[in-house]
């Protein structure tokens, strides 16, 4: 173990070196700047929630003299609202972890074994992202039909984990090739075994690339719309949030308060798990090796 | 292996979809099912708005692809060299654009920029200039919007590429004395290679199909269709309608060029010496 | 080029695969089963709450006088409505025994097999002789009835009664009228919209192409044939694009407005004039212009005359693969009753389809006086025909009416394209 030990505060040692150079402030300066160009948007959608129905599409003023909950009182006041949102939960979170296991598993077997046809795997992994989704919404209609699935939350997660491996793998493989391969002998030679390997050290080694993997699952499963109107069609007890929002989206006279409510809403349960997981994105090596 | 069936079935089916006359009549039974060879194929490739549409999707594409890594490789960088508050505003701040649902986005874009009612035009002083009218304008539009919710991608995906780099490299570059750029350049840019070869190739195939914020944007393809990209031109053509054979031929067509790209950038790599 | 090997070679399996894609053989029940359970989807509406109380005494009656059997109804969101109701096409189980559907779906639907042919009941329906006739148009297709009509909606000319005052105007009595006084207005008051039009706004475009008596499509039954070309129909894109412009609606901005941006443009005051829905109440009356507009029908070519409008609004229908026919056709007519369909109107002010339930809505709400004129006058339906879905979805009318005010072309060359990819969707849907 004490290679690593060493590697990781050499690295910290470094790193501190690295950030404590001349021209920080301006990196910080750019940084918040950046930030706040970034947020605007977002910044306009809240505002727009919390702007009276009229005004919304009125003066472009940024504030409002009458901030209402009167949208956010129309997206909670849904049939069954907490079970979409529930729903959405039991989804997003059972596809980041089964992915992240997943690709973590496949990830290491792609690194490290060579087999004939690997590439041609990997490439094949991203063939299913290269067609538009709809196209592939009625085959996988069918099957979700023939499994039995319809209706149920398994017709949502079993797609966005089969949708968000590929990234998750090619992403995972790149981080552990990262990780030296005198690592993986010093550890046997300390007497692990290949598990002990697998799960004590390279895991805390490639964790900043699992947050960022577990990140895009997250989203992609938390914001998807085409799988949850296409394959929950009966049972609405089984619907997740984005319906909520797709209430307000009505031809010729959409509601852009309960749409901005609605959204604003959906973001915040996204920033909260990023900020739960961030730490480890931060300082995936510095807290790798605890043992 | 359930998983891969998952996904390698409906891509079969879609080939077989696709020389057949497919559509909702015919999925629930209406109709009966009928063979049509290439026939789906050939009214595509005859169609001369598909080609201009094709024209325009791979140069916007292209023009998004390389903004969305600039920008995030650029600001993943810069994460690096800044301390934890103006980090974790700049994280939560790109975090709530990728997290925002791409319909929304658009929308909050779409009113930002609104020649009437657009709080851009007011602080620039433009009057009340429409930004989705002119073809290139309309375009430039929806391209800051799809950099806007793609940045954060990459940005955090290259930034934990960074973190993950071995110290003795940064080290030996720091020592060096080495500026930013160089250190990038010659540095990090090779060791993340793998990482960037993946949000290359995930960018690509996202911005070849951007779809809603084209759709919502610029209410559906532009002033008489000249804002097209092919995944709403698929949309307006079939699926809206329907049409589900047509729909997966042009399916199989985008798979194709995307497949085709994705093996001349990886020969390319190759080519220079760079193993996977 | 080991790829177009490799694509033949997959092309050529495929090409003698003996296997079709699934499809899910959906046909209709012969199952009548009189008790057990209804499912309904009925469409979600941002203030839902309203619509349940009309709904749920209609359902509490039902099920008094049908003992045995319960309903369940789930509202699904107006956006989800395709994949659902396709979904429901094609896993029969999913699929509920009733749904509300838009009116002009009905054709498609009809085509995918989906909906029950009810003509039967429906001629022995009491009620139903006071359907008016573009309501009953828009259930009708081939000459056989697919559902009945649940409300209307339609679309008339809202002013700003302060801006006319002002500027010492009168109220246009024809087409000619309002579009000089849609650019007097503008050369007095350039801030705003004399009359406010959008390039992507198909249905407030078509009352004027029908006000010169031309017509999108012409025939009957399954065979169409586009008549956007005709010189009548011609003479009504030439008026209607005549409004964009900077004497009106400039062209940068208003080539791409929908139906909705003008209403938003009138009810935040930067429009004297808009065409609008009786559904757009709302939305103005919360904007800036409360208490300073009025509405009065769309004029027509000669003065006194109302231009035909577009009658939107949605149907009810029961599936073909329902288990429980009798008693969803039943249900479905309790819902869609002059009763229920005036509890709708106060819960929703949604317009009934029955001229006399709406004349005596009309007397009592004010507002609602224009609309209903409207409807009494003359309104028009979208071709009865699946290919309307393509023709709608593919923009083939806002890209028309945008070539022409962007210049690209002329209304000739413009409305012969759009005649030709409509005669191409008539003719791809058989």
């Amino acid at each position: 173990m004490s290679l690593v030990r060493q590697d990781v505060e050499s690295r910290v040692n470094l790193l501190r070196r690295f950030t404590r150079r001349p021209g920080r402030t301006a990196a910080e300066v750019t940084a918040l700047v950046v930030a706040a160009v970034v947020a605007f948007p977002l910044y306009w959608m809240v505002l727009s929630a919390f702007k009276p129905a009229g005004e919304i599409r009125g003066e472009p003023r940024p504030w409002t003299l009458a901030p209402t909950l009167d949208s956010f009182r129309r997206v909670f006041g849904q049939q069954d609202f907490g079970r979409y949102f529930l729903n959405s939960v039991v989804v997003a979170v059972a596809v980041v972890i089964a992915s992240a296991f997943i690709a973590f598993l496949a990830a290491t077997a792609v690194t490290r074994f060579r087999f004939r046809l690997r590439t041609t795997l990997l490439i094949m992994f991203l063939v299913a992202q290269m067609v538009p989704v709809e196209a592939l919404t009625i085959p996988l209609f069918f099957v979700m039909r023939d499994l039995g699935q319809l209706n149920t939350l398994w017709s949502l997660i079993l797609p966005h984990i089969a949708f968000s491996l590929p990234f998750a793998i090619w992403m995972l493989r790149g981080f552990v090739k990262g990780v030296p391969e005198a690592l993986e002998e010093a550890a046997y030679m300390d007497g692990a075994s290949r598990a002990r390997f697998l799960w004590q050290i390279l895991f805390p080694l490639v964790l900043p690339g699992l947050v960022a993997t577990s990140v895009f699952s997250f989203i992609s499963a938390w914001n998807d719309f085409l799988f949850a109107k296409s394959f929950i069609i009966s049972d609405i007890s089984q619907s997740t949030l984005p319906m909520a929002l797709l209430v307000f989206y009505k031809p010729d006279d959409p509601d852009w308060g309960g749409v901005m409510a609605a959204s604003t809403v959906m973001t915040i349960p996204v920033l909260v798990f990023f900020v739960l997981v961030q730490r480890r994105l931060v300082s995936g090596l510095g807290g790798a090796v605890k043992d | 292996m359930v998983l891969g069936g998952l996904l390698a079935y409906p891509i079969y089916q879609l080939g077989l979809i696709s020389v057949f006359h497919y559509t909702q009549a015919q999925v629930s039974g209406g109709e009966p099912t009928t063979f049509e060879g290439f026939g789906n194929y050939s009214a595509l490739f005859s169609d001369g708005q598909f080609w201009e549409v094709l024209l325009a999707t791979v140069v916007f594409a292209a023009a998004c692809v390389v903004s969305t890594l600039a920008v995030g490789c650029a600001l993943a960088v810069l994460l690096t060299r800044v301390r934890a508050v103006p980090r974790l505003a700049l994280m939560l701040a790109a975090l709530g654009a990728w997290a925002t649902p791409a319909i929304t986005g658009s929308t909050v874009w779409l009113f930002l920029f609104d020649a009437d009612f657009g709080p851009v035009n007011r602080v620039l002083g433009l009057g009340d200039h429409s930004w989705t009218y002119g073809r290139f304008s309309a375009f430039l539009l929806v391209l800051l919007e799809v950099v806007w919710c793609s940045f954060p991608f990459v940005m955090v995906t290259v930034y934990a590429g960074i973190r993950a780099v071995p110290a003795e490299v940064l080290e030996a570059a720091a020592l060096d004395g080495a500026s930013q750029w160089r250190i990038w350049r010659s540095v990090l840019a090779p060791m993340l290679r793998p990482i960037l070869v993946v949000v290359t190739i995930q960018s690509v195939i996202w911005d070849f199909k951007v779809f809603t914020q084209i759709y919502v944007m610029t209410g559906g393809g532009g002033i008489a269709g000249q804002n097209l990209v092919l995944n709403v031109y698929a949309y307006q053509k079939a699926f809206a309608s329907s049409q589900y054979s047509l729909g997966a031929a042009i399916g199989v067509v985008m798979l194709l060029i995307l497949l085709a790209v994705t093996l001349v950038y990886l020969r390319l790599l190759r080519r220079q010496g760079e193993e996977l | 080029m080991k790829l177009s090997v490799r694509m033949v070679a997959v092309a050529a399996v495929l090409a003698t695969a003996a296997c079709a894609p699934q499809t899910s053989g959906n046909s209709s029940s012969d199952k009548d089963e009189k008790t057990g359970t209804l499912r309904v989807w009925l469409f979600q509406e941002v203030n839902n709450r309203p619509k349940e109380q009309v709904v749920d005494s209609v359902l509490a009656d039902f099920e008094k006088e049908h003992e045995g059997t319960e309903v369940t109804v789930e509202y699904i969101p107006v956006e989800t409505r395709a994949q659902r109701i396709k979904a429901a096409f094609n896993d029969p189980k999913s699929a509920p025994d009733l749904i509300e559907y838009g009116n002009t779906d009905t054709a498609g639907y009809v085509k995918d097999g989906g909906l029950a042919d009810v003509t039967a009941d429906f001629g022995a329906w009491g009620e139903a002789k006071d359907t008016d006739p573009t309501a009953r148009q828009s259930v009708t297709v081939g000459g056989k009835i697919y559902g009945v009509p649940y409300f209307v909606g339609v679309r008339a000319l809202y002013y700003r009664t302060d801006v006319f005052e002002e500027l010492g105007l009168d109220v246009p009595k024809t087409q000619e009228e309002l579009i000089s006084t849609a650019k007097e207005i503008r050369a007095a008051r350039p801030e705003l919209y004399g009359l406010a039009v959008g390039g992507a706004y198909t249905y407030g475009a078509m009352p004027f192409i029908w006000a010169h008596g031309g017509e999108l499509a012409t025939g009957k039954g399954g065979s169409y044939a586009a008549a956007i070309d005709s010189v009548a129909a011609r003479k009504g894109i030439e008026a209607y694009t005549s409004l964009f412009g900077d004497d009106n609606c400039p062209a940068a901005k208003c080539a791409a407005m929908t139906g909705n941006d003008t209403i938003t443009a009138f009810a935040a005051g930067k429009a004297a004039m808009a065409i609008g829905g009786d559904f757009s109440h709302a939305a103005v009356e919360a904007g800036k212009v409360k208490g300073r507009y009025a509405v009065v029908p769309l004029p027509g070519l000669k003065a006194g005359s109302i231009a035909p409008a577009f009658a939107g609004g949605n149907n009810l229908g029961v599936l073909k693969s329902t288990t429980h026919r009798t008693l969803a056709v039943d249900l479905m007519k309790r819902l869609a009753s002059k009763e229920a369909q005036g509890e709708l109107f106060e819960a929703m002010g949604f317009l009934p389809t029955f001229s006399d339930v709406r004349e005596q809505v009309a007397a009592k709400e004010a507002f609602v006086k224009p609309f209903v004129a409207t409807l009494a006058a003359d309104t028009k339906f979208v071709p009865a025909s699946p290919a309307w879905a393509q023709i709608d979805a593919g923009q083939v009318l806002p890209t028309m009416f945008q070539e022409v005010v962007s210049g690209k072309k002329d209304v000739d060359a413009a409305a012969a394209d759009a005649a030709k990819k409509m005669n191409d969707a008539f003719g791809s849907v058989g």
